[in-house]
Parts: C-alpha cells; sequence; structure tokens
C-alpha cells in the first residue's frame, strides 16, 4: 500500500515513514507542509496520505487545506489527519467536507503501531476514523437532560465505536458478537435517541457526532 | 483709558472748530437759562424741568463733542435745550413780584411742554443710536410728534394748560375760541399718557430684541429709568413728595450717556443683579417686619419693645434663604439661562465623577450655557498639534490637527490654550453671538473653566496612559502565551510524539525477537509516555487555543463548551471575526468563568451569551449554583476585571451567596 506522509517535522516524519514500511507500506514520498504533499501526489497517486494538520506557513489548519484539493483532484487518495489535538468541529467538517476515506487521531496514536496501521488500511478502503478520546470526550459529557442515560452500557459502547467511524462488521470482530446482533443494537440506539440512520458510513459519524455535542 | 478709546475714533469724527464753538454757545445758552432760572428761586413743580435741562444738555452736547454724528447725542441736546426754555419761562412765571413781560416768557415755559414730551420720546425710542426701530416705530412717532405739534398751538393760542400748570402768570393772548379749545382740552390730555406708553413699548421691544452690544447698552437705559420710577413711587408713597424722584432723574440721561460712550467699559449686569437682590430684600424684610409687629401687635396687647425684637429675630433668621433665592432670581432675569459662576464650577465638578471620556463634552456645555456661546470647542493635544475632541451644541467635525495660533480664524471666535504645569495641553474656542463681546464677568469664569479644563485633560491623559500601559502588558502577556504555545507544539510535544513512535517500534522488535517482558516494560514507559503528552496537551491549550485564532471565537467557545465539566447553553450571535485584543478576552472570561462554575458553584449549568451589540461585544456567563464569588487579590476573577479594565471595559460580578453567579461585560469593538 503507497502512503506519503507529510509533517514539518523532520524527526518525526522520518521515524513514521520507517515504522511504515516496517509494518508493510510503501512510503513513495515525504513532504515538509502543505504544498509540497500536494505535489508529491500529482506527481503519483499513492493509496492514502497520512499529513500533520498544522504545518507552515501558518500553522492553523494547513492540512485539511492540502486534504481537500487532494480530494477534489485524487478522490480516491485516503486522507489520515494527524494532530496534536482533536477538536470537534475539525472532525465535523471532515465528515460533511469529504465523502468517506477520511481519518482524524491525535498524533500520539503513531505509537501503538498495530492499530495505527489498522486506522491506515481503514481509511485506505474508504472508511471514517475518528479519535477515541475525542468521541469519549463528548460521549462522557455531563447534559442538563441526558438522552444516553436511556441507553444500556452495551449500547452505549455500540454508539462510541461507532463515533470512532467503525462499520457494523468491524463492530462485530470489536464485540465479539454477530454482525445481526450489532445491527440490533444499533436500531435500538437510534430509536432511543430519535437519529435517522445515514445511508453512508460518514454520514452516520456525522450524525453521532452532532447529537452528542448538543446539549 | 477714554484718552485710548478716542485715539481709535475715525478721522471723520473729529470735532471742528466750528462744531466745538456752536456747542459752546449751546452750552452757555443752557446755562445761563437754567442757572439764571434757579436763581429765580426754587419750585418744586418746576425742579425736574431744570435737572432734565442740565443733565440732558451736558450729556448730549458730551456725546456730539465726541461723536458729532451721533444722532441720539443729538436728540439728547435737544431735549436738554426744549426744557431748559421751558424751566427759565416757569421759573420767571413763577417768580414773586411780576417781573418784566412775565406773560410772555412765563407763556414760554407753558406750551412748548406736549412737545417737550413727545421729543423726550422720540428719544428713548431711538436709543441708544437716534434710529427708530423700523419704519412702522417711525411712522407711531411720527404721529405723536402730530399730536404734540397740535397740542402746543392750542396751548400757545389759549391758557388751556396755565391753569393746569398753576401758572402765576397769566397767558399773553386773549384770542376768541378759548372756550371751545378748553372744552376739547380735556380729550386732548390723555395723549401724554399714550406717548409714555408708546415710548415704553418701544423701549421693551428693542430690549427684548437687542443682542450684544446694544443689549447691554439697553439695559443701562432701563436700569436708571427703573430706579427713578421706583424713587419716585417711593418718594410719593412714604414722603408724600416727588422730590426724590426728580433728584434722581439726571440719573437717566447719564446712563443713557455711559451706554451710548463707554458700555464696553462697565458691566451693568452685576450691579442690577445686586440691587434686584437687595431691593427685593428690603421689600420682603420690611414687609415681615410690618407684618409681624402690626399683625402679632394687634392680638397681643404688650409692649413693642419684645415685639420688635421678635420681628427681628424671626426676620433674621428668615434672611439667609431668602438672599439666596433673591440671588436665584435675580441671576434668572439679569443672565437668563446662563449660569452664575458658582453654578457653573459646581455644575462641573458634579461631571468630573462622570466617566471620564464624557467629561470633555460635559466642559465644553458648561462653558457654552455660562458664557452664553453659540459654539465650543474643546482641543486637546500640544500647542503645534491640537485636535478639536469635544464640542457644544454639537460634537465637533474630525480634522486635521491644528496650531494653536491657528484657532482663531472665523468670525466672533475666542481662543482659550489650556495651560497645565507650564505646558500648552490643549485650547478652548467659543463663538459668541454677532456683536457679543465676553464680559468682564464672563472672562473670570472662563479663565476658571479653563484651569479646570487643564486638571481633566491632564486626568483623562494619564487614564488613557494608563490604560495603554495596561493594554501592552496584556497583549505582551498573550503574545508571551502563543509563543510558549508554539515552542511547546513544535519542541517538546514533537519530540514526546516522536519518541512515543520509537518506542511502539522497539515495543514490536522485542515482541518479534522473543522478549515479551522486555516488550512490555517498554509498552509501560511509552503509556507514561503517552500520559504526560496528554498533560503537556492540556497545559498548550489552557495557555492558547490555537482554534481561537483558526477558527475564530465562536468555534473556540463551542469548544469551550464542549470540554465544559457543567452543562453550557451556548448562545452566540457574532458576525464574522472580530479583533484578536477582543476575541481573546471574550475567550478568557468565558473560559474562567467556566473554570470557577465547574469548581467552585455546584451549578447545574451555565449559561454563556456573547452576542455583537451596537455597544460592542456583550459577553454574560451565569450559573445556577451557590455564588458568593469574590474579586479577591490574585484571583481568576481579578485577573479577569484587569483584563477587561485593559480593553476600555468594566466587568460586573453578581455573585450574592446562594443566588448564583452572574459575570457581564460589554468589550468596545472599533
Amino acid at each position: 500500500m503507497r502512503v506519503i506522509v507529510a509533517d514539518d517535522a523532520v524527526l518525526f516524519r522520518e521515524g513514521m515513514a520507517r515504522i511504515l514500511t516496517e509494518v508493510g507500506f510503501d512510503v513513495t514520498g515525504q513532504a515538509r507542509n502543505g504544498t509540497e504533499l500536494i505535489r508529491l501526489v500529482r506527481r503519483g497517486a499513492p493509496d492514502v496520505v497520512i499529513t500533520d494538520l498544522r504545518m507552515p506557513p501558518d500553522f492553523a489548519d494547513e492540512g485539511i487545506e492540502a486534504a481537500a484539493e487532494i480530494r477534489s483532484f485524487a478522490p480516491n487518495v485516503g486522507v489520515m489527519l494527524l494532530s496534536q489535538h482533536v477538536e470537534v468541529h475539525h472532525a465535523l467538517r471532515l465528515m460533511d467536507e469529504f465523502d468517506g476515506a477520511v481519518g482524524y487521531l491525535l498524533k500520539d496514536r503513531v505509537s501503538d503501531l498495530r492499530a495505527f496501521a489498522a486506522d491506515v488500511r481503514r481509511v485506505a478502503a474508504g472508511h471514517v476514523v475518528i479519535d477515541q478520546e475525542l468521541v469519549s470526550r463528548l460521549v462522557s459529557r455531563r447534559r442538563e437532560r441526558d438522552p444516553l442515560a436511556e441507553l444500556t452500557d452495551r449500547e452505549l459502547q455500540v454508539l462510541a465505536l461507532m463515533a470512532q467511524g467503525l462499520t457494523n462488521a468491524a463492530l462485530a470482530e470489536e464485540l465479539f458478537v454477530s454482525v445481526k446482533t450489532v445491527e440490533g443494537y444499533i436500531r435500538s440506539v437510534f430509536t432511543k435517541l430519535g437519529l435517522q440512520p445515514g445511508e453512508r458510513e460518514h454520514r452516520r459519524v456525522l450524525a453521532v457526532l452532532q447529537f452528542l455535542r448538543q446539549q | 483709558m477714554s484718552a485710548a478709546l478716542e485715539s481709535r475714533k475715525p478721522s471723520t469724527e473729529a470735532p471742528t472748530t466750528a462744531l466745538d464753538i456752536g456747542l459752546g454757545i449751546v452750552a452757555l445758552l443752557v446755562a445761563m437759562l437754567v442757572g439764571y432760572g434757579w436763581f429765580l428761586g426754587f419750585h418744586v413743580d418746576n425742579a425736574h424741568n431744570g435737572l432734565i435741562a442740565a443733565s440732558f444738555s451736558a450729556v448730549g452736547l458730551y456725546v456730539v463733542r465726541m461723536r458729532p454724528r451721533h444722532r441720539e447725542g443729538w436728540l439728547f441736546v435737544a431735549v436738554g435745550a426744549v426744557h431748559a426754555v421751558m424751566f427759565f419761562g416757569r421759573q420767571y412765571g413763577h417768580a414773586e413780584g411780576v417781573l418784566p413781560a412775565a406773560s410772555w416768557i412765563g407763556w414760554l415755559g407753558v406750551w412748548p411742554l406736549p412737545l417737550a414730551i413727545a421729543l423726550t420720546g422720540w428719544t428713548f425710542m431711538a436709543f441708544p443710536h437716534g434710529r427708530m426701530l423700523s419704519p412702522a416705530w417711525r411712522r407711531a412717532g411720527l404721529a405723536m410728534l402730530a399730536v404734540a405739534a397740535l397740542m402746543a398751538t392750542m396751548s400757545a393760542l389759549w391758557p388751556v394748560d396755565h391753569d393746569r400748570i398753576g401758572m402765576v402768570s397769566p397767558h399773553p393772548l386773549e384770542l376768541s375760541g378759548s372756550e371751545t379749545a378748553a372744552r376739547l382740552w380735556p380729550y386732548l390730555l390723555p395723549s401724554y399718557a399714550l406717548f409714555q406708553v408708546l415710548w415704553t413699548a418701544a423701549v421693551v421691544v428693542r430690549l427684548r430684541r437687542a443682542r450684544g452690544d446694544e443689549a447691554r447698552q439697553m439695559r443701562w437705559l432701563v436700569y436708571a429709568t427703573v430706579m427713578a420710577m421706583v424713587l419716585l413711587v417711593a418718594g410719593l408713597a412714604v414722603l408724600r413728595s416727588p422730590v426724590p424722584g426728580a433728584l434722581v432723574v439726571p440719573l437717566i440721561p447719564v446712563a443713557a450717556g455711559i451706554a451710548i460712550q463707554k458700555y464696553r467699559l462697565y458691566d451693568i449686569d452685576p450691579v442690577i443683579n445686586k440691587t434686584l437682590v437687595i431691593g427685593s430684600l428690603v421689600l420682603v424684610v420690611t414687609t415681615g417686619y410690618v407684618a409681624l409687629v402690626v399683625g402679632v401687635g394687634s392680638l397681643i396687647p404688650a409692649g413693642t419693645g419684645w415685639l420688635s425684637l421678635l420681628a427681628t429675630a424671626v426676620v433674621a433668621v428668615a434672611f439667609e434663604p431668602l438672599r439666596r433665592r433673591a440671588q436665584i432670581l435675580a441671576d434668572r432675569l439679569v443672565y437668563g439661562h446662563r449660569a452664575t459662576p458658582y453654578e457653573a464650577l459646581s455644575r462641573l465638578s458634579a461631571q468630573l465623577d462622570e466617566a471620564p471620556e464624557e467629561l470633555l463634552d460635559g466642559i465644553a456645555a458648561t462653558v457654552a450655557n455660562a458664557v452664553g456661546a453659540t459654539e465650543v470647542v474643546v482641543w486637546v493635544g500640544e500647542e503645534a498639534r491640537l485636535l478639536p475632541q469635544a464640542g457644544w451644541p454639537h460634537p465637533p467635525e474630525p480634522s486635521e490637527p491644528s496650531r494653536l495660533g491657528e484657532l482663531d480664524r472665523g468670525a466672533h471666535r475666542h481662543v482659550r490654550p489650556v495651560v497645565h504645569r507650564g505646558t500648552v495641553r490643549g485650547a478652548i474656542t467659543l463663538r459668541k453671538p454677532a456683536g457679543e463681546a465676553l464680559t468682564t464677568t464672563e472672562v473670570r469664569l472662563l479663565s476658571d473653566l479653563v484651569a479646570q479644563t487643564g486638571l481633566v485633560i491632564a486626568q483623562q491623559q494619564q487614564a488613557q496612559e494608563l490604560q495603554a500601559a495596561a493594554r501592552r502588558i496584556v497583549s505582551a502577556q498573550d503574545a508571551a502565551r502563543r509563543r510558549i504555545e508554539r515552542d511547546l507544539h513544535d519542541g517538546a510535544q514533537q519530540r514526546l510524539v516522536t519518541m512515543g513512535l520509537e518506542l511502539g517500534s522497539l515495543a514490536e522488535q522485542a515482541q518479534a525477537s522473543g522478549g515479551p517482558e522486555l516488550a512490555a516494560r517498554v509498552k509501560e514507559v511509552r503509556a507514561q509516555l503517552l500520559e504526560t503528552t496528554a498533560d503537556l496537551r492540556e497545559l498548550a491549550r489552557g495557555l492558547h487555543p490555537m482554534v481561537l485564532t483558526q477558527a475564530g471565537l465562536d468555534t473556540a467557545l463551542r469548544m469551550l463548551a464542549d470540554r465544559s465539566a457543567i452543562p453550557v447553553r451556548l448562545t452566540v450571535a457574532i458576525p464574522g471575526r472580530l479583533s484578536r485584543e477582543i476575541e481573546v478576552t471574550a475567550y478568557y472570561i468565558v473560559s474562567e468563568a467556566l473554570t470557577n462554575a465547574a469548581r467552585h458553584s455546584g451549578a447545574d449549568v451555565v449559561t454563556v451569551e456573547v452576542a455583537r451589540v451596537v455597544e460592542g461585544l456583550r459577553v454574560g456567563v451565569s450559573d445556577d449554583g451557590c455564588g458568593g464569588a469574590r474579586r479577591r487579590h490574585g484571583s481568576g476573577l481579578e485577573g479577569l476585571a484587569d483584563r477587561v479594565a485593559a480593553v476600555g471595559a468594566r466587568l460586573t460580578v453578581d455573585s450574592p451567596v446562594g443566588g448564583g453567579t452572574r459575570i457581564r461585560t460589554v468589550l468596545p469593538c472599533a
């Protein structure tokens, strides 16, 4: 699987390229900023790009901007965004603007090499990955009238994993149950919360995140 | 001083020798007629004629000598001359023992009377320039003269007025028709009263319309006339004699003369003011005294000694409040709506307590009120760079900086530099109505106000400097926080993450090379490392929220609400981005308030409302917790208050024990 990595910190970038190679990725390029990343992708589209969110020149959200442009000319390239902080508004934007094949993780996650590699592959396969810290922050928020109180522990677990972008199959695997059982949980969650299940995966994530963000 | 005035007179008005000789002759004639008249004896009924003759002639001749073209001067001379002739005629006719030609000379003292009255009336109507107010008034004056001429003719032909005046010598003519004339005469006599109504009306109308110098001149005349009237009435009422009234008649022409010639030198207003105060006090005190003594005396048949004592005491006690009332009333009457110096200064010091940015507007209004200006502008800056900062009746137009010396451009503009500790700090410019100069009182009051303005400007500049310093400190602090956050992000955080990555890789290798213990230890170290990075992440976010810079206040507040330990009801209504300073300030208010609420309040919900309103950005955070939040030294609330003050706003903290906490402010947006 071909990967291009982009980060302005050279040690981190090279370290990541090395471990990705160790676990079987083909790192076809390294970029120091968004512009370079776009140029590299134009030269030869990889299956997925892994990019820092905050890069030169302004250290704002150059990673997302670059990803959006890549999506416009190479719609099949998966995008994994890494950041020191994960913020809800960024996650919502990614779910809203990108038609799937997008991930948003804390940089810390690269230290669990296997999990990270799996997440990158899911993104490359067109799925959605949202950092669990962001999701657990939203799920554990105190609310004035908490609709989540009506969910069973298992349903809550399903909700959190759905928000992280897991597919029904992945959910079943994670929970050691059948896909049919998972579908039952999901129906129950959506009914209790009054949510409309989206047709597409990233739509479902968006709906859940938006719901979790409400008061 | 008069020499200075004379030197400024145009040469065309310089007296010529011929004029001097003519005036000398008139003066001599009047002096002879009046002098010889007095020599012939004293008759109360004639005395006023003599006084009028002498005073009007003297004043008229003086005015004409100084300003030969001054019509009013010539009118005065005419009035004086007519009265001199009449006075002499009457004195001659009244003389003891019949003098030669007494009936003819006495006749001269009678028949010109209507003309003398009409001429005097005309003189008053034409005061102070010798011209009538309008063609209509001129026609009325001419009608008066015509009636007077008719009456004088009748009086000259028949003895219709001789008996009324009590002339001793008989009428020199014995023409037929005297009975008819005598029947008609009573119908014409009320004309005298009409003449007086006419000229009084003219003077009142002119007084009301007059502005500036003319108003000041009119006040001299009216003051003297009213005083003469009061003394006449008082004399008649108390002494049953017209003598006091007659004796002060010369006051009128003298006052009129001052008004014509020297009105700029003397300010009549304080004199009128004092007279009104003293007059009304004398009246009130006397009335009170009499009422008390007579009233109580009639009820209690006791000695009047202690009654007088009591009355005196009561009047004395009542005196001070009465005096104050009378003073206020007199101020109103004399200065109209203009404030007294005391009023102006006390109003100003009351304004000193108000918001500093409105102080200069207050000063402009006070100055306008105190000196009756039509426009006042307060300038602030250095001598060579003055900018208009406040104004009355409307704020000044923004303009280029001006030099102090350039400020007196434009008509009727007075400039007063504002000097504080030897340095020009600003200026006050004001416009008076056309033709109106600053009176001595106004000049004094203005210099007092200007001195106060110096203090205000200095204080305001200090306040501005303080605020600017606070602002610099806060923004330097923010810049430092941003820099540290950036350094952490690019340095320590980045390195820790890289180390985590390497540890992860090591753990994999250890696992693969058959060292599960080593792998477990490496994973343990990695876990600790991840905790450290999490701590560092929170620290960095607390230092400066990158979201605020990237996405703006709306998103940043949303993020605060997402992370709040207490449920937040958030309402944000901001169209677009605001200045960094305001965004950061609003963010910290909400952040600090949420932290405090989570730590201390025990609230169930916090309501956050942030909205752009006309006055700026309104920020309000309220919770339903236990309240009792205090702005203790070194507390977060104090830091917030300082931060808010640095952008020129004020933080309101309302936190009654048991009643929740409300934090509010409106941050000014440029």
